[in-house]
Formats: C-alpha cells, structure tokens, sequence
C-alpha cells in the first residue's frame, strides 16, 4: 500500500511535469495587446481590506482588457500562503506587506518588482501624495512601492475622566508647545487610581509611540545607526547601552513603574484581553496610538478627542508614520496591468468611495483626506486635520518598513523587554543582554 | 428479645452504610465543583456571544447581558461577508470524508501488518512510524507544490485526498488493538472459507468497535480544527472552511474584534464535536470486546 503510493505520486508526478515542460513553451510573456489579462490582489481577509471587491466591477468596466481576482488569507496565515504561493510559482501580482514582514524583508529577498520602467510621467503629485511620501519605498531612486494608506500616531483620549477630573483638554496643534511630555505625566497623575482592585482602578496615560526599538527616538535616542536608512535597513551600530537610549527606556517604562500612571501588562491583558487595547474598556485617561484606533470610535463606551502628541525632548519627531504601499511582484506576468489597477486605487475619487468603503481607512491621497475628517461623529474635522498635519511635519517613517528582518528583531524585543513591562527587570540590566543578542541576530541574517 | 438481637446484628451495617453515603455525597460535591469550573468559560462563551458591541467593552464583565442579543447569531449567517453557513458546509464535507478516508485507508494497511508477517514487514512498519517525526511544515511546500501541479488548488480535495492514503498515527493505534485479536477466530474463519478481505470486512472491523470510534473522532477533530492546510490551499470564498472564517474574524487590526460574532460562532463549531462525543460514547464505554473465546 505505502509502496503503491510512492509509486502513484511518482508517476503522476513525472506525467505533469511532462506535460508541464510541453505547455511551457507556449504561454510567453505580457500577452498580445487586446488579450484580457488577469491581475491577482492578495490582501487579508478583513472588511477592511477586501472591501477592493466592491471597486472591481467599476474598474473593469473602464479597463475591458484586465480583469481583477482577489485572494485572501487571515492575519497570522498571510505570509504562509504568500511564501507557497511564490514557491509554486502562483504567485498574486498586488499585494502589500500586511503580515509579519517589512518593505525591507520583502525587497532584500528580491520578491519585488522594480516600477521605475513602467512610471513614465507618472508622478505622485497628480494623485495628491506629497513627495516624501512617495520616497518611503524608493530604494536608489527606483520605485518597487506606490502608497495607499497613511496611519499616523494620535493621541486619544477619555473626556469623560478628563471632566470628571476637572482638566482642560489637550490641544490639537503642534505648535503649541505647553503640551509637553512632562504636562501630560502631571495630567496622567491627576487621573491615575493605581489599586489592585480592577473595578476601581484606572490609568492616565499609555504611551504606545511605535514599536519598543522605536520608542527612544521620541526622547532623542537612536538604537539604530544612521546608515541603517540608506543602506538597505542593515545597521552597523546598534547603540542599546548609550546613555540617551538607556534613558529614554528609563522614562518609557517609569511611567509604568516609577510615576505609576500607565497600566502594567498584566492590567492591560485583564481588561482587554491578549492583544486588545484597554484603552477601550474606558480605564485610560490618554492613549498614544496609531491613528487605526480612530476607526472604531463610534463602539467606544465614553466620549473619545484627538490630540496632538506632546512635545518630547526631540524637537523633530514627535509622530510616527504608518504608510502602507502596494507591491507589485517580481514573478507578476503583467506588471503594467497590474498598475494600472494601482494607480486606479489612489485615484481621488475612489480613494474617497473607500473611506465609507473600508470603515475608516486615511486615503494617502490629500485631497480625498479632507473627506477622511469628516468621518468621525463627535471628533470636530478641523482638530482631526489639525492632529494630522502636525504628525506629517514631525512624523517618522515606523521602523517596521525600512529595517531588514524586522519581524525577527521585533520579536527579540518583545520578548526580552518584557521583564521589564512586568517589573521583573531594570532597564539597565536589560538593555545589554539585548545588545548582545540583537548583534548575533543581526550577525545571523544580514550576512 | 428477638429483635433486640436483630437490631444489635444491623448497626454495624449501617455504620458501613452511613460510611459509603458519605463517601459519596463528598465525591459527587467534588466531581459538581470540577464540572462547574469546567462549564463556566462556556458559559461565559454563551454569555459574551449573546453582547451587543458596547456591552462587550464594558469592564468590569457581566455575566448576564442586560440585553440579549439573539442577532449575533443571524447576523452570522445573513452577513455577506462571513458566509458562515457555507462554511460550516465545507468544513463538513472535508471532515466527514476525511473520517471515512482515514478510517478504511488506515485499518487497511494496519490488518497488514498485524496479521501478516514476511521479511522486512517489521522495518517497514518503522518506516511508516518515522513519518510522524516529519512535522507538517517541513512536507507543506513540496505537497503544495504537487497538489498546484496536479490542478487540485482552490479546491477542497488537497485536504481530503491525504487521508485516503493513511495516517502513520492511527495505523499504530489500530495494528496495536488488532494483534490482540486472537489466531482462532482467523482460523475459524478461514475453515469456513472467509477470504483475507473478507477476514478484515466481517470480522476484524466489527470487533474493533472502541479503536474504530476513537480514529474516527480523533480524525474529525484534526480535520475540523485544521486552519494553515485550508488557508494555503483555498483561495475562493465559495471553498473556505470554518476556521479559516474564525481566523478572518480577529484579522483586522484596526477595528475591534468582533468577540460577541466569534463566541457565537465558537458555540455553533463545537456542536459536531459535541454530537460525535455522545454517539461514541457508548462504545467507548463498551471497552472490552466479547471475542467470543472461552
């Protein structure tokens, strides 16, 4: 029976190769002009990204010679099913790095196709996306990514403890610089009730500025050196036991354990379970998050504003910036179709229908912005505006896009600063082991 | 006088009495404690499935929804975009021939090798058991690969094909019950002229009720909880199975997670594990089987 298996598989095997190795020839590359071509979108399967079903027939009834098939995967599967897509030569035309990996994982694995050839005259100012935005995922100034959405980092926060502590608002500008880091710990202060009794207590602020390796920017610390930006997200410093860095952490995680105004992860999981945000369980006065968070205010318990991120010691970032692009890949048999749906996503007009579209996603294009804030019911638009146009002036590309391995290194982060979110540990004593083993890490995969 | 005598032979009796009584009024509060603590998440699975959105946020928890919203469960199978009837559909048809499958492919190749012995039969019994070192990882490209090859992606047979060709795990499991059945009942069969399939049809699958069962719920479960086969493998809506449903639920990570839809549908997934429990049940209980030997 196990033999007769072998042998099925084998023979079937070596039949469909044959007859592969026949029909290879045939099939060449691009198609004859006036050939309907099928261009392949592999996205997550959530409303807010498939909501791109809904845009098809409209695309081609204006693009009769291309037609548009859209996979799918869950979050935690995305990247599998990308990988054996690629591996069985299946690989989907469009997609973007919405799982676990980074632009820069995608692009050193040489999975992506470079657009330079195919945007003549194309320029991201005819679609409203500002010039740097367009930079982000230009790599030698070649182009392998077109922007489509821009999250930004906002502070949320609770106007209900807000009045019943008797506290001003924030502001929403960024010029105003009385909001400064330390206003808001004193503000966290008047409004933390640190007790064991989770009915009772309460946080004032949490501060989730980026990823962990990111945090130190605000308060002026690199973990990473500068070359890191321009070589292909390789750093060749990685400077954890720097006195800045080492008291930027300090300060990250006093809130916690020092001051005690931010909620430890223990009170976090209870409230909101293993990767929600408590935030929403109504028990935190000001969150520092990424402006995704906006899309579900109209479920929040409370009274929700936006502000602007306070004033830290850096003068120059005080915002990290989440801009997601589209990809076309390398194996893609028709590139130049497969921009044109690209291009066709960040038109205005259709950037604007999917907003409504996808439940609240921020159009990369500026001009479909301005219909983005007015999405929110009980936030004035002009303060939504406001928040994010400071956040572009004093915003930074998020780590998570321009670093190699990223995934990894996040990882090793996560895991080994968690002692110290916990308690366990002192940044100090910390931080080197984690130099150590981000340099083997790094040693490991950046051969 | 004579009952005096009566009631003095009783108390000892009933002294043992009172002591079993006891015995078993403790032992039924622990085993009521233990089923309580084991019934309480699906309460309150019962509880969070029957929340509107707001209430689900709301913290401290209640274990008692002020309102019960019924509607969890219509919008499951209403809401266009979960499609959740059809994919309890594909995820039964995958998991019943998959049990089908298993069963038939494996007690097959385990009568092999329990009832017949030639050279070289104990080395490739150990060749079979050393696929189970292979984790699915390692095999998931190659087999995608052969299975894209063969023109079977986005299609439910890759998940079900697998199956009618084995498992290493449950061909252990059955050869180790059927060598336990005893030469005589063979030879009887052989003297009234049963041929060897016959031999496996009528006489060794009946007897092997309890092992049977427990392949085929193990198989069920296996199938149904499968997610990252399904995921690589289906690429339509039409095909998904239940699982991969489950895991869309809690992809977006900018919305909240729809706890109240997921506990719902949570509640309606167990049902067949559920039912499968209750009719195997007896013949787990069954255990020893009547060979029919004296």
């Amino acid at each position: 029976m196990v033999n007769n298996k072998g042998k099925l598989v084998l023979g079937a095997t070596l039949a469909v190769s044959l007859v592969a190795t026949a029909c290879s020839s045939g099939g060449g590359k691009g198609g004859k002009e006036g050939e309907t071509v099928t261009i392949t979108h592999y996205t997550i399967d959530s409303p807010d990204r498939t909501f791109v079903e809904k845009l098809i027939p409209d695309f081609e009834a204006k693009h009769p010679n291309i037609k548009i098939k859209v996979t799918k995967a869950p979050y935690e599967q995305f990247d599998s099913k990308l990988q054996s897509a690629i591996a069985a030569k299946n690989a989907p035309d469009v997609t973007s790095h919405w799982g676990y990996g980074g632009f820069m994982e995608y692009y050193n694995k040489g999975m992506l196709a470079d657009l330079t050839p195919y945007l003549d005259g194309f320029s991201g100012s005819d679609y409203n996306i500002p010039e740097d935005v367009m930079n982000i995922y230009k790599v030698d100034g070649k182009t392998y990514g077109i922007p489509l959405n821009s999250y930004v980092t906002v502070m949320l926060y609770n106007k209900d403890l807000f009045d019943k502590a008797g506290l001003e608002y924030p502001p929403t500008d960024y010029e105003d610089k009385s909001w400064t880091f330390d206003k808001m710990v004193e503000y966290a202060k008047k409004m933390t009730v640190d007790s064991t009794n989770l009915a009772e207590a309460q946080y004032g602020v949490d501060f989730g500025f980026g990823e962990r390796d990111q945090r130190p920017q605000y308060f002026n610390g690199n973990v990473y050196s500068e070359d890191t930006w321009t070589n292909g997200g390789k750093p060749s410093e990685i400077n954890l036991t720097k006195p800045e860095v080492i008291e930027a952490y300090k300060k990250v995680y006093g809130l916690i354990w020092d001051q005690k105004v931010s909620p430890t992860p223990a009170f976090s999981k209870s409230v909101s379970g293993q990767f929600g945000d408590p935030f929403l369980s109504g028990k935190i006065a000001m969150s520092v998050v990424g402006s995704w968070s906006l899309a579900a205010s109209s479920d929040f318990n409370f009274k929700v504003g936006v502000a602007a991120v306070p004033q830290g010691p850096n003068e120059k970032v005080r915002s990290v910036l989440y801009v997601d692009p589209l990809f076309v890949l390398k194996d893609s048999k028709h590139p130049k179709e497969a921009l044109e749906w690209i291009k066709y996503l960040i038109t205005t007009e259709v950037q604007e229908k999917s907003i409504e579209l996808s439940g609240g996603n921020p159009p990369v294009n500026q001009q479909a912005a301005e219909k983005y804030y007015n999405n929110f019911e009980g936030i004035d638009p002009k303060q939504i505006q406001q928040v994010f146009d400071g956040a572009y002036k004093y915003g930074y590309e998020s780590y998570n896009h321009l670093i190699s391995n990223y995934s990894q290194i996040n990882e090793l982060f996560i895991n080994e600063l968690a002692s110290v979110e916990n308690g366990d540990q002192k940044v100090e004593d910390a931080l080197p082991v984690i130099e150590k083993k981000l340099k083997e890490l790094l040693a490991r995969v950046n051969k | 006088m004579s009952q005096l005598a009566l009631s003095k032979e009783q108390q000892p009796v009933k002294r043992k009495k009172a002591k079993v009584e006891l015995i078993s009024i403790v032992g039924f509060l622990i085993l009521l404690i233990v089923t309580v603590a084991m019934i309480m998440p699906l309460g309150f699975m019962l509880s969070t499935s029957l929340k509107t959105t707001k209430e689900m946020l709301v913290f401290p928890p209640s274990f008692i929804p002020k309102h019960f919203a019924w509607e969890n469960f219509r919008e499951l199978f209403v809401n266009e975009e979960i499609k959740f009837g059809r994919q309890y559909m594909n995820s039964l048809i995958v998991a019943i021939t998959t049990v089908i499958g298993t069963v038939f492919s494996s007690s097959f190749v385990a009568f092999g090798f329990a009832r017949y012995k030639a050279r070289g039969s104990q080395f490739l019994f150990v060749l079979v058991l050393s696929t189970l070192m292979l984790p699915y990882p390692a095999i998931m490209i190659p087999q995608f690969l052969l299975f894209t090859k063969l023109g079977l992606h986005d299609s439910l047979l890759p998940l079900i094909l697998p199956s009618f060709f084995a498992s290493a795990y449950m061909i252990f499991l059955l050869k180790q019950f059927f060598t336990t059945i005893p030469n005589e009942l063979y030879d009887a069969g052989r003297i009234d002229g049963c041929r060897e399939v016959r031999l496996y049809w009528s006489l060794t699958l009946p007897l092997s009720g309890p092992v049977i069962a427990t392949v085929a719920i193990f198989s069920f479960i296996w199938s149904w909880n499968d997610l990252l086969a399904p995921v690589l493998y289906l690429d339509s809506q039409e095909n998904f199975t239940l699982p991969i449903g489950m895991a869309a639920m809690l992809s977006s990570k900018f919305r909240i997670a729809p706890w109240n839809l997921m506990m719902a549908a949570s509640l309606l997934s167990v049902l067949p594990i559920i039912a499968l429990f209750a009719i195997a049940q007896r013949r787990f209980v069954q255990g020893i089987v009547l060979t029919g030997i004296k």
